[in-house]
């Protein structure tokens, strides 16, 4: 970042709040001694009757942390966890009274309150009439930022993309737009899923799901596991931030988002969307490839899925030309969740120089010519991180990070969130 | 809107229950001006409380879309499909990396999720089909339309109530000015689909709202009682204006400025005169100065709580332009659905291509979230 918080003329845009609710609990610093930990918190299923499907297992958010997160009768388990997410965002940004008001929403959804609605409709569709009828109300995508622009009184641009896996890191690329843009000077942004019967069936329907719990990269992978998770980034111009002394966690250096126009439910087989996101995104950061030290990939734990992003990583970084480990094998895959999710994790790992495996990687598939930090944790300090979101419907969106250099006058510190800020690097 | 990149509007296409083509069967079916609305013909509504739609003729959708596609697609596919096309004809623009696409909707395909739900209930586990869960996400109209007409650079699905489509215009603006696209094809769409309409119709939130009046759509009428659903898709292409120059586009209009925000509002309720503390929109409507709007399109759709929060915001915020109050409303025309925010702003384009020097499209849903659309004759 420039001494002026200005870079090509457009206002830098920094990370000032984390927050999170994942399968290993309620906030950033369980979320970071889980991946630190390479704790893999896919387990069998607990909210869904799973009686006769192929896998039966997924990385739900504890019951008793669901217990703490309000009552279930007023709000969708969705609009729960991800009100708390972004609870914590706000307060770990120190983003309070006007400041607060005017921020941007920007909500990254697929499955809405559709849990809760599924319960009604199985309910009539076998004949008994059902109560639940009000949940239909938020049944919707959109309900969560009714909810969260309702509960947090936030007036700025209010907007739920929905990019299937790709909708969380989404949201954070086009939040940052309106912060460059002038359009707002902070935004509160991340994504938001909550287990539904309708995904898990469906991705049990394409036999994408791994009955074991998903091995990314592994020669002998079988598919993903599914995961919910909500969490939320605080992005804001980088001059608001160091005006009103909020703390930094990492530089939104830039962003590629492109399209397959290929196929509706698989990647491109030569990743060819893929290699333009992550090229858009370095152009975007004014950085060479190999000033990115580690991604944080997709890595799904399906055979076409990992099979492409591998291709396009070894197009963009060369074969060996960066680290690589996925997330989704310790928390799952939680869907329009899974980019924010990522994005958190990516940035912790800047700030803490200690990157998160890849768990239940055994034997390395041939095809992936990188070292996918297998199993244990690994302390590496860098500058720059990418974390790579795909979808359905050839959806690509690539997210650059960079840690901001300590000891530089008139620059933004790195600084751990006021959650975990005494949290030692395991 | 960044003074460096402006956006103009190249090609309108649309698929509604009154017309089906690109900008001059818009404006056709807007000088005509006849409604769409009517009783429902798609399914039975007789143990209903509401019993009008105004819907699109499956003749005009299949004579849209090839025998494949119809094949393969759901219906809101077919629609976004066949706008999309549309627009893209008007426009003569080719896809390719610099072609994105926002699609706006309300309720997504319904249709789908209905139908996979149901392998399930009716055969368990092997019931499920793997062909009908990807429409369950409500991407895949983004992403049937992108294939189709090409389009790599970002394609966005937005979901909000009511201005789905507004949304989906004030971002893909938003992606051309900001360098992420050179050209979007950006809309809305929504369904009719029986299972949404009777749960609707049984939570009153349809016309005429468990018995009040009679049935019908009459924004801001002192008797409105309800919104009248609609269905199909309206989709515009915008460009970068210099961009649209270069290759000779004929350019309608230019969009001059956008804003969206949200009043904050619990969820699913409009508030009538709540106090708007100086949202993006807010700003926007006020900054254009007291004769700095020449119309005014308003999301009213016969909801009173909608209608009469729209009237409240637009009578503080255009100040001494009462007399663009009410606000124009389309809805008793095509009915409410997610293409018709787009649809405003086609009209709008329309309007500023014969003269018309400002046209606010501006928007307010039950739950808060406020835009506008400030479309001016391209210079």
């Amino acid at each position: 970042m420039s001494r002026s918080g200005v870079r090509d003329g457009r206002p830098d845009v920094v990370v000032s709040g984390l927050g999170i609710v994942s399968p290993y609990g309620a906030g950033v610093k369980s979320f970071w001694s889980g991946l630190a930990a390479g704790a893999c918190a896919i387990k069998p299923i607990t909210v869904i009757d799973t009686e006769g499907f192929r896998s039966r297992i997924a990385a739900e958010i504890p019951a008793e942390v669901m217990s703490t997160l309000g009552s279930s009768r007023r709000r969708s388990r969705g609009d729960r966890i991800a009100l708390a997410a972004a609870r914590e965002a706000l307060a770990d940004a120190g983003l309070e009274g006007a400041a607060r008001a005017e921020a941007a929403l920007l909500i990254g959804a697929v499955g809405g309150g559709m849990l809760e609605g599924e319960e009604w409709y199985w309910e009539v569709a076998r004949g008994r009439p059902s109560p639940r009828m009000r949940a239909l109300r938020s049944i919707l995508p959109f309900s969560h930022a009714e909810t969260l622009g309702w509960r947090l009184g936030l007036t700025g641009p209010k907007e739920t993309v929905v990019m299937a896996c790709a909708s969380g890191a989404a949201s954070i690329a086009l939040g940052a737009d309106l912060v460059r843009a002038g359009v707002t000077p902070t935004a509160l942004v991340g994504g938001v899923d909550a287990l539904t019967h309708i995904c898990f069936m469906g991705f049990n329907a394409l036999k994408l799901l791994d009955p074991m719990p998903c091995r990314p990269f592994d020669r002998d992978r079988r598919g993903m596991s599914i995961g919910e998770a909500a969490a939320f980034l605080v992005i804001e111009n980088a001059e608001h931030c160091r005006a009103r002394g909020g703390r930094v966690h990492a530089r939104l250096a830039g962003y590629g988002m492109t399209t397959d126009a290929h196929h509706v439910t698989a990647p491109h087989p030569e990743g060819e969307g893929m290699i333009h996101a992550m090229r858009q995104g370095l152009d975007d950061a004014g950085l060479a490839a190999a000033d990115v030290g580690y991604v944080n990939a997709h890595g799904t734990g399906t055979p076409q899925n990992d099979r492409a992003e591998a291709l396009a990583l070894r197009r963009v970084f060369g074969e060996g030309g960066v680290l690589v480990s996925s997330t989704k094998s310790l928390v799952g895959h939680t869907m329009a969740a899974a980019g924010s999710v990522e994005a958190v994790a990516t940035i912790l790992a800047l700030q803490h120089g200690l990157l998160p495996p890849t768990a239940n990687l055994e034997q390395v598939d041939p095809e992936m010519p990188f070292d996918c930090l297998p199993g244990v944790a690994r302390p590496a300090e860098m500058a720059a991180a990418l974390s790579n979101s795909f979808g359905f419907g050839g959806q690509n969106v690539s997210l650059i990070f960079q840690r901001l250099a300590q000891g530089k006058p008139g620059e933004a510190q790195p600084q751990a969130s006021r959650a975990h800020s005494r949290e030692k690097s395991p | 809107m960044s003074a460096a990149r402006r956006v103009v509007v190249t090609g309108i296409g649309t698929v509604n229950a009154s017309t089906a083509g690109g900008r001059d069967a818009l404006a056709g079916a807007l000088a005509l001006a006849r409604s769409a609305i009517g009783p429902v013909r798609s399914f039975d509504t007789a143990a209903m409380s509401s019993r009008l739609a105004a819907e699109v003729d499956e003749a005009t959708l299949v004579s849209l879309v090839d025998r494949d596609a119809a094949r393969r697609l759901s219906r809101i596919c077919r629609l976004a499909l066949g706008a999309c096309l549309l627009a893209v004809r008007d426009a003569d623009v080719a896809g390719g990396p610099g072609l994105g696409i926002v699609v706006g909707t309300e309720l997504g395909d319904f249709t789908s999720s209905r139908d996979f739900a149901q392998g399930f209930l009716r055969r368990g586990p092997g019931g499920l089909s793997p062909m009908i869960f990807p429409n369950t996400v409500m991407n895949t109209m983004a992403s049937i339309a992108a294939i189709a007409i090409g389009a790599k650079a970002p394609s966005v699905t937005v979901n909000q109530a009511t201005l789905a489509g507004d949304l989906a215009v004030v971002r893909g603006a938003r992606l051309i000015a900001d360098g992420r696209a050179e050209a979007v094809v950006a809309g809305g769409v929504d369904e009719l689909f029986h299972d949404v309409y009777e749960r609707l119709a049984q939570m009153g939130a349809l016309s005429p709202m468990r018995g009040r009046g009679p049935e019908g759509c009459r924004p801001f009428a002192a008797d409105h009682n309800g919104p009248v659903l609609g269905e199909g898709a309206t989709f515009l292409v915008l460009e970068e204006r210099e961009a649209a120059r270069a290759r000779g586009a004929r350019i309608m209009a230019e969009i001059a400025a956008t804003a969206w925000g949200n009043v904050p509002a619990a969820p699913h309720t409009g508030r009538a005169g709540r106090v708007d503390p100086g949202s993006p929109v807010a700003r926007l409507i006020r900054g254009r100065g007291a004769t700095g709007v020449a119309r005014c399109y308003g999301a009213g759709n016969g909801d009173p709580a909608v209608d009469d929060w729209e009237r409240a915001l637009l009578s503080r915020d255009l100040g001494a332009q009462d007399d663009l109050l009410p606000p124009v409303s389309l809805a008793p025309l095509f009915g409410q659905h997610g293409g018709l925010g787009a649809l405003r702003v086609g009209a709008a384009a329309l309007d500023a291509a014969r003269g018309t020097a400002a046209v606010l499209v501006h928007g307010i849903a039950r739950g808060g979230c406020r835009t506008a659309v400030v479309v001016e004759p391209a210079p």
